[in-house]
């Protein structure tokens, strides 16, 4: 059993009575049942308005004016021209003549006209003149020794070298060593709806509409940039476009788009376009380990000896776990982050881990080859011992049988013809957990009920788990209860990110639900002549635990309320929710050795997550963390020409993402720990594919890939390396 | 125009999927064979000069004639979503990449982002906003909500006109032209799996 997850500050720390009362039951009927999306239906038919589709009365277009250069610094910023031009409302500089640009696409100024097509016209009128200055684009330029030092305080930013045990004795031990480079590059989110709010200003008060991962943790940026008060800031996102970490901040972005509907007197729409979504709006870091790692002749892991370095972009960190999850006894590692001129990072589906698991894995299997020992074995034999949020020898054990591991042969298919065939497998944790949020359940005398909370359906389907764990509580049907989400007038919620949101914000639903129901039973143990303790709900029915036919129609209870409403409210408690997953995944891929080219053939995940709330949508979870995490293994990259610090492929066409030919079967096992509550599944799932195809890749050709993406090239440079000096 | 199905009865310059047409663009040979099209058309005898300014252009969308005036320039996408407030059909890329825009143009699947508004006059306009018979579904987006296949959703109209598309072409389609009818679409949650069971299911279903 887990420790139970640490309250956040200022939460209880004890398990309350309520919890106590209301904690998850053992057995549930809707919550873990496959359950359809509720917006479904507004999602398929284009109904659903997403921040994109919000068209307000008299609305202006808002246009970002950015930097072309990846440094310079501003000379002066002309908006004269771009004022006149027609259908023009507002002109505001962003940053000011003297200030410097750090990458291609910083912010400048902003315009709004009266159309679309009217604000590109007006951006190509204004003029700033720029005093173009030396710039770094790439990390191997940055740290070069003659590299211009364009950051103030240097382009490296060292980090504290951690050591654990002897590494000395560690390489003692071994009998085999790896002595290699790893890497992972630069990606971007891509959200489909790319950036961007509408904003709207009555007096002093401002709704923005925002396509945002927090609309109560955006409210309260905003309300500090603009200097106002938060509770004049109201933001709302019914629907949104896709985030994966990177619409957790309300940016330049929406402050300019406020700061453009006050000086128009009108609402403004600003989007970002797909050019500016992959220069400004975040990306994954890059990531490098030097390694030398060691292996005892008995196949035990001995010692890891690491340097480490990534760059997040113009001043933003690297950092990432290494090495990940297997148990190097004796080791040391020193980071450092490289700063150059692009676009901050922000977080990317599980900031971090991605790249400490392929960076660990690759490597696994080299060590794994070296003793002649199976990979999977390997794997299990020197994995942390088991534990709640460490499941990975059984996970391994299990998946390994599911996914017919027996049947891989060993490094490099022998099978003739150009297609070989390969197995490879990876771990993954994550922590997810809970933290600060609210709810508010309303019941009312004609027996509708809604379940209020301001959090946000990011596309993980919260909205409908809103409403199953209410219906859940309250013994109705899904269909019967409306959930409110995606405001700031709903209680406070934090952040969708970090696989936090079900476990934060179903705790005070179910609780808020559980109050809600006892108060209704107070109304109905006096008119039935029971005490309301002995009352449970089910199936739309009030009535005696012990005696099903004791009792009333939902309907009839509510009517007991007169002209009253019921609203209580709850916020998270400890208890109800854990911290800490695990999980591995499994890829069969197919290489074409005259090509280079890589097909991902099937992934099978086996993956924790606590208490499974929809079936239906946390598989869908899954799948998306897989195909993702296939997009970095193979496909997306943000390239850099080296001379000019340009983003080359900003666009969707040549930065490649999967499409349907892409797609392996996806084969998902859930483990559910009931007794640990909610946890999480968005990000998990897309840790350990890159890493697991890599491994495949080097089972199917005896080539191994270092580095990210694994392109046709790459893969033919490896293969005739591999030629050329055997198994490395 | 700018048709991505690959059923088309138009010259074979067309028939081609997104990542064919890569292919073929990287050895130059499909690149000169659209300019060469290009080029007749635009030394047409005769060619009637529209714009810069706003005209006024009438789209038959969904059965009913909208009238709107629009600059030239304006792509069908566009006009529709912030000129009509069909705003079912989305953005993504602008450029013809992710489908997101995907509607059936007389008969044929197109990128409404890439598609000018002012030369599909007169053409069946489709898009996702009048796919349902109020509140029942098509028999595709009723597939789509039972398999789960969505998450955020934004590329969901794309892919239900796209599925749309390729079964009233194909309505017992091969997997091979299922594969081929949703490639030209993309979604960043990674609902691929689901969206390919959904369209299994509704293969064969008649529009109910």
């Amino acid at each position: 059993m887990a420790k139970p997850q640490n309250p956040p500050a200022g939460q209880p720390d004890k398990i309350s009575d309520l919890v106590k009362k209301w904690n998850w039951p053992e057995k549930m009927t809707v919550v873990g049942s496959p359950v359809k999306r509720l917006d479904g239906p507004d999602k398929v038919t284009g109904r659903a308005k997403y921040t994109f589709d919000i068209n307000r009365p008299g609305m202006m277009y808002g246009k970002m004016i950015r930097s072309p250069h990846p440094h310079a610094r501003i000379v002066s910023i002309d908006l004269t021209e771009a004022q006149k031009a027609p259908g023009v409302k507002a002109a505001l500089n962003y940053k000011q003549a003297g200030a410097e640009v750090m990458y291609q696409g910083d912010p400048v100024a902003a315009i709004a006209a009266d159309t679309e097509e009217r604000v590109n016209d007006a951006a190509r009128l204004v003029k700033v003149q720029y005093e173009v200055m030396p710039h770094v684009a790439l990390v191997e330029l940055a740290m070069a020794a003659a590299a211009p030092v364009v950051f103030k305080d240097g382009n490296v930013r060292p980090g504290m070298t951690q050591e654990n045990g002897d590494l000395d004795a560690g390489f003692k031990d071994a009998a085999y060593t790896v002595e290699q480079t790893y890497s992972t590059h630069v990606i971007t989110h891509v959200c489909m709806e790319t950036h961007g709010s509408v904003c709207e200003w009555e007096g002093d008060k401002l709704t923005v509409w925002l396509s945002t991962q927090g609309v109560h943790g955006t409210a309260q940026q905003l309300a500090m940039a603009l200097g106002i008060p938060q509770t004049n800031v109201r933001v709302i996102c019914q629907y949104m476009g896709g985030g994966f970490g990177s619409k957790a901040q309300a940016g330049a972005e929406a402050l300019m788009c406020a700061k453009l509907a006050k000086a128009a007197g009108a609402p403004v729409k600003m989007f970002m376009d797909r050019k500016e979504e992959h220069l400004d709006s975040g990306n994954r870091p890059s990531a490098t380990a030097s390694v030398k790692a060691g292996v005892s002749a008995d196949g035990r892991l001995t010692a890891w000896d690491g340097q480490t370095w990534g760059t997040g972009g113009a001043g933003a960190g690297s950092n990432f776990p290494l090495p990940y999850i297997y148990d190097f006894p004796n080791r040391r590692r020193s980071h450092k982050d490289v700063f150059t001129n692009t676009g901050q990072q922000r977080p990317m589906r599980a900031p971090g881990h991605p790249q400490g698991s392929f960076l660990t894995e690759v490597l696994m299997d080299e060590l794994a080859d070296l003793v002649k020992v199976d990979p999977l074995e390997f794997r299990i034999k020197n994995c942390p011992p088991l534990a709640a949020n460490a499941m990975w020898r059984s996970y391994l054990a299990e998946g390994g049988q599911l996914f017919g591991w027996e049947k891989r042969h060993p490094t490099v298919d022998q099978t003739p013809g150009p297609i070989k065939t390969g197995f490879g497998c990876a771990v993954n944790q994550w922590g997810g957990g809970g933290r600060a949020s609210a709810a508010r359940c309303e019941i009312t005398p004609d027996g509708a009920v809604a379940l209020k909370a301001g959090t946000q359906d990011i596309g993980t389907g919260t909205r409908t788990i809103v409403a199953m764990v209410t219906a859940e509580t309250l013994g109705l049907p899904v269909s019967a209860i409306t959930p409110m989400i995606g405001d700031t007038i709903y209680p406070a919620c934090g952040n969708s990110g970090g696989s936090t949101t079900a476990a934060s914000v179903m705790p005070p639903v179910r609780l808020a639900a559980g109050k809600a129901l006892d108060a209704l039973c107070a109304r109905v143990g006096p008119a039935l002549g029971v005490d309301p303790a002995t009352l449970v709900a089910t199936n739309g029915r009030i009535h005696v635990k012990d005696n099903p036919s004791k009792g009333m129609a939902w309907k009839d209870a509510c009517r007991l309320l007169g002209t009253e409403m019921i609203a209580t409210d709850a916020g998270w408690e400890i208890g109800m929710s854990s911290t800490g997953t695990s999980g591995c995944q499994f890829a069969e891929v197919t290489v074409d050795v005259e090509t280079g080219i890589v097909k991902v053939k099937r992934v099978l995940v086996v993956q924790d997550c606590g208490i499974v709330m929809d079936k239906l949508t946390a598989e869908s979870q899954v799948n998306g963390g897989v195909v993702g995490s296939l997009n970095f293994a193979l496909y997306e990259d943000r390239i850099l020409d080296r001379n000019t610090g340009q983003m080359v492929n900003p666009n969707m066409e040549s930065y490649l993402l999967a499409g349907m030919s892409e797609m392996p079967k996806i084969e998902v096992h859930l483990k559910e720990q009931r007794e640990r509550g909610v946890i999480g599944i968005g990000e998990p799932p897309t840790v350990s594919t890159a890493a697991a195809i890599a491994c495949a890749v080097r089972n199917a050709t005896g080539a191994t890939i270092r580095s990210l993406p694994m392109t046709p090239q790459k893969v033919l440079e490896a293969m005739q390396q591999q030629k050329a000096g055997g198994l490395s | 125009m700018n048709p991505k199905d690959d059923q088309s009865k138009k010259p074979d310059v067309f028939n081609v999927s997104r990542r064919d047409f890569l292919k073929s663009a990287s050895v130059g040979g499909l690149v000169t064979a659209v300019t060469a099209v290009a080029e007749v058309e635009a030394q047409a005898p005769g060619a009637q000069v529209i714009g810069p300014g706003e005209v006024p252009i009438q789209l038959n969308v969904n059965g009913k004639q909208i009238n709107l005036r629009i600059e030239p320039r304006v792509t069908l996408l566009d006009a529709l979503r912030m000129r009509a407030d069909l705003t079912g059909n989305k953005r993504g890329c602008d450029r013809g990449a992710c489908g997101a825009c995907t509607m059936i143009v007389d008969g044929r699947t197109a990128y409404s982002c890439s598609t000018l508004a002012i030369e599909v006059q007169g053409k069946r306009i489709r898009t996702v906003d009048g796919l349902a018979e109020g509140n029942k579904l098509h028999p595709v987006q009723q597939a789509f909500c039972d398999a789960d296949a969505m998450m955020c959703g934004f590329c969901t109209p794309g892919f239900v006109m796209a599925t749309v598309g390729v079964l009233e072409k194909y309505p017992k389609a091969t997997d091979a032209q299922l594969y081929k009818g949703l490639d030209g679409n993309i979604c960043r949650c990674g609902t691929f799996p689901r969206i390919l069971e959904a369209a299994m299911k509704v293969r064969g279903v008649s529009r109910g």
